[in-house]
């Protein structure tokens, strides 16, 4: 692993509690990662496996989905619904050789620009250190165009 | 893609130097302008200002533009403004989309490189996003002109009377028995120093009154459905036992054999568990306490009109409202046992104690003693529970330091040989109160600046304040005949109420507002609004006014409408591809989605009214037909694929 890889992540965060606890961050002036890049859906239950599958066929490191904390999703009960997503999905990685801490399922309110920037930089770290996803690329879009077939 | 021929401008603002101090703009432009479908990139110093906005207008119809990219700070803040832009310029405003490229960028990161490389990413990937969007049309519905206050306090009261003078329908309902909240409770609001319970009165005579406005005590929401203009609510109401009829003669009173602390003269008297409030009381009707209450009977039989029933059950009301002022208040911080000495001695008391001290009409007749005694060495510390103490919100309560100067000038009117010392860490009289803290001074009480919260010792009757003045820096001890503890604001039940309407939180524990500044009285869900010390600490004029606010922004909602435009961000299914599964509509929480037949086939349906637009629907359907518009699967896709650098 050489010291100039940096790792590239998805993040996909929900409009009410997670986005916005980034939005707090940047107006907290608090420094964040900067590999972290965002992609805004409505509620973390919108996240479809197949976006992440997407991503680390695209080539990212990680992935992130955040949405609020249980009991607190805008819409009651998105989060639970992304919870058991991912937990199945994170099976699904292992099978096909992705290590599951790639990724991560995370609850930050809107008021957690800490806990935003706990998060992006404990998930930088660890993808340093696990190293690039890259090998494994073609063999995940072979699997991938074989499920949506 | 949508179309061949796709045209996208993308924006590129400075926003001063919050942007372009850090993001080389100018890059991010160029870069832009270099991906295919892009025909124009531009930066500019503010996107929002008028100049800014007219460049976008004159692009969208000089370059016939089908799609358009704004990068500047989070959606948040001018999503709506930039929308409104492009739909002033005759474009479809969904075929618009926003990149966040302040707050997750150039406020959050130092290095220049890497944050232009950032923002490079994100306007690729929105670019790749809206040549995905498609026009939408905006959602029309109905409109119910009826508002539902939840909270009678002073902001409620306000803003129920704003509606109702306005002509709307009003609910307002409160958890208590009676009407006036809080402020109830308040002897001195300081500077004008009046009596709470005759500060609400007028309100709520003039409320009660109307005929289009309909109070209910003892209730709760306990659910809530659908969405702005036509919320459908239901309402728990405890059992009030107590009919109109009842005269206030009080023989049940006297009747009742349960005593309990009195918790509107701050728990310093007792009272039956059948008990007037207070004198001025509305409802006026004697209330039973059900948690004190054994049903023993004894007060029907000294009712001399029979206006108590004890077999009446709880009742659901539901109400159907088109907009929504939560006004729930705050709950005084109680002090431990023990902090502060507090419950060790009867001599340290909260400053809602006081109230009731002080109050011709409380436990003492107004007379300022305790014990019996006239206590002549006072010490106040201030900020308990606010910004010091064993559980603190670090939210400034904004009443107390003009209530304090004025109840030592109170004090000092009834006893002037008291000696007052005022512990404060920082004093705020502002506005017309600060002449307050001045005549406290002229008065001859002490302040004591700490640092270092103060400690209270109790050694039998004695009480001794140990504090470290911080102007001087010195250690001063006073023993106390009474000590005062100024306590803070917490919020009330705040993680109930948002559960049920699908709020969020400030750190402090507070209703979020939509935005402190630029959206105050709003929460981010449209029709529901925040009046009061619910968002946070405020004083009672304060209140007032937020509660004006949030009944004039629901009034503009409501007002002579009778339907409104509801974004039209929700699910749509497409008949075609449904195989009728109906998974989503076991996913969807809203009940939003039902079944229909297409000649023999069985498909799914969405009510466009009803979708709140989670797109969790979209997410489980195995068969891609559920789209959730304006995140539709290969919209996000395309984000996803541009992430790695594909744009198609
Ligand atoms: S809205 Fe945040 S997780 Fe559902």
């Amino acid at each position: 692993m050489s010291s100039e890889y940096e790792p590239k992540v998805l993040m996909f965060t929900c409009n009410w509690c997670s986005y916005a606890a980034a939005d707090l961050a940047g107006t907290s002036r608090m420094k964040t990662p900067h590999n972290i890049r965002i992609v805004r859906v409505m509620c973390s239950g919108r996240v479809d496996p197949q976006f992440i599958m997407e991503a680390f066929a695209q080539g990212a490191d990680g992935v992130i989905v955040s949405g609020c904390h249980p009991g607190d999703c805008h819409y009651m009960e998105g989060n639970y619904k992304a919870l058991r997503r991912m937990l199945l999905l994170r099976k699904l990685l292992e099978q096909l050789g992705i290590e599951p801490e790639r990724l991560r399922l995370e609850w930050i309110s809107a008021s957690e620009a800490r806990k935003f920037v706990e998060i992006t930089t404990d998930t930088v770290e660890k993808l340093r250190k696990l190293g690039p996803l890259k090998p494994r690329l073609d063999y995940v879009r072979k699997i991938m165009e074989e499920v949506v077939k | 893609m949508r179309d061949k021929d796709v045209r996208i401008g993308v924006y590129i603002c400075h926003c001063g130097t919050n942007i372009a101090g850090i993001v080389d703009v100018e890059e991010v432009a160029r870069y832009a302008s270099s991906i295919p479908g892009v025909v124009v990139a531009r930066h500019y110093t503010f996107m929002c200002s008028e100049t800014g906005q007219n460049m976008i207008k004159d692009d969208i119809k000089n370059l016939k533009l089908n799609g358009v990219v704004v990068a500047a700070c989070s959606p948040a803040l001018h999503e709506v403004t930039f929308k409104n832009a492009v739909k002033e310029a005759g474009l479809n405003p969904y075929l618009f989309e926003m990149v966040n490229i302040r707050e997750h960028c150039s406020w959050t990161h130092t290095d220049r490189r890497l944050a232009t490389e950032k923002a490079k990413d994100l306007v690729r990937m929105a670019i790749a996003k809206v040549k995905e969007l498609e026009p939408l049309e905006e959602v029309k519905a109905e409109v119910v002109n009826s508002v539902l206050v939840v909270g009678s306090g002073v902001a409620g009261l306000s803003a129920a009377l704003t509606l109702a003078r306005a002509g709307l329908t009003v609910y307002i309902i409160d958890k208590r028995p009676v009407l006036g909240g809080f402020v109830t409770r308040l002897v001195n609001i300081a500077p004008i120093g009046i009596r709470g319970r005759e500060f609400v009165k007028p309100m709520i005579d003039e409320l009660v009154e109307m005929p289009n406005v309909k109070v209910l005590t003892n209730a709760e929401v306990i659910s809530v459905e659908g969405g702005v203009g036509n919320f459908k609510v239901r309402i728990r109401q405890r059992p009030t036992y107590i009919s109109d009829l009842c005269t206030l003669c009080g023989y049940c009173e006297k009747a009742c054999p349960i005593e309990v602390p009195n918790e509107y003269e701050g728990k310093l008297t007792m009272r039956k568990a059948i008990y007037l409030p207070f004198k001025e009381a509305y409802p006026p009707k004697y209330v039973i306490d059900e948690n004190a209450c054994t049903k023993c009977g004894k007060c029907i039989d000294a009712c001399p009109v029979k206006a108590i029933d004890l077999s009446v059950k709880e009742r659901y009301i539901d109400l159907n409202v088109g907009a929504i002022i939560i006004a729930v208040g705050h709950e005084p911080y109680e002090p431990d046992k023990g902090e502060f000495g507090y419950g060790l001695t009867r001599r340290v008391i909260t400053s809602l104690q006081l109230e009731r001290l002080l109050d011709e009409e409380g436990p003492t007749g107004g007379r300022f003693i305790i014990d019996g005694k006239v206590p002549k060495t006072i010490v106040f510390i201030s900020c308990v529970g606010s910004l010091i103490g064993n559980k603190t919100t670090n939210a400034c309560s904004r009443r107390c330091c003009s209530t304090i100067t004025y109840d030592t000038l109170k004090i000092l009117s009834k006893n002037p040989d008291s000696h007052i010392y005022i512990l404060y860490r920082d004093i705020r009289t502002y506005g017309f109160e600060e002449e307050l803290y001045w005549k406290a001074l002229e008065n001859g009480v002490v302040f004591v600046k700490f640092e270092e919260p103060p400690k209270v010792e109790v050694m039998g009757d004695k009480i001794m304040v140990y504090v470290r003045e911080a102007t001087i820096n010195k250690n001063i001890v006073i023993p106390a005949d009474l000590v005062v503890l100024f306590v803070g604001m917490t919020p009330s039940n705040a993680g109930e109420i948002v559960r049920i309407f699908k709020l969020s939180r400030t750190a402090d524990g507070f209703i979020r507002e939509a935005h402190l500044k630029l959206r105050p009285a709003e929460t981010p869900t449209e029709g529901i609004f925040l009046a009061g010390a619910a968002a946070g600490p405020k004083g009672v004029m304060e209140s007032v006014i937020h509660g004006a606010a949030a009944a004039s922004k629901a009034l503009a909602l409501l007002l002579n409408k009778k339907y409104i435009l509801r974004e039209p961000l929700v699910a749509k299914v497409d008949e075609e591809l449904c195989s009728g599964c109906l998974i989503c509509v076991g996913m969807c929480p809203f009940n939003a989605i039902s079944v229909k037949y297409v000649g023999e086939r069985r498909v799914a349906t969405v009510n466009p009214l009803l979708c709140m637009g989670c797109g969790t629907c979209a997410a489980a359907c195995p068969s891609g037909a559920m789209e959730h518009n304006g995140f539709k699967d290969k919209q996000i896709l395309a984000q996803v694929r541009a992430f790695a650098g594909v744009v198609v």
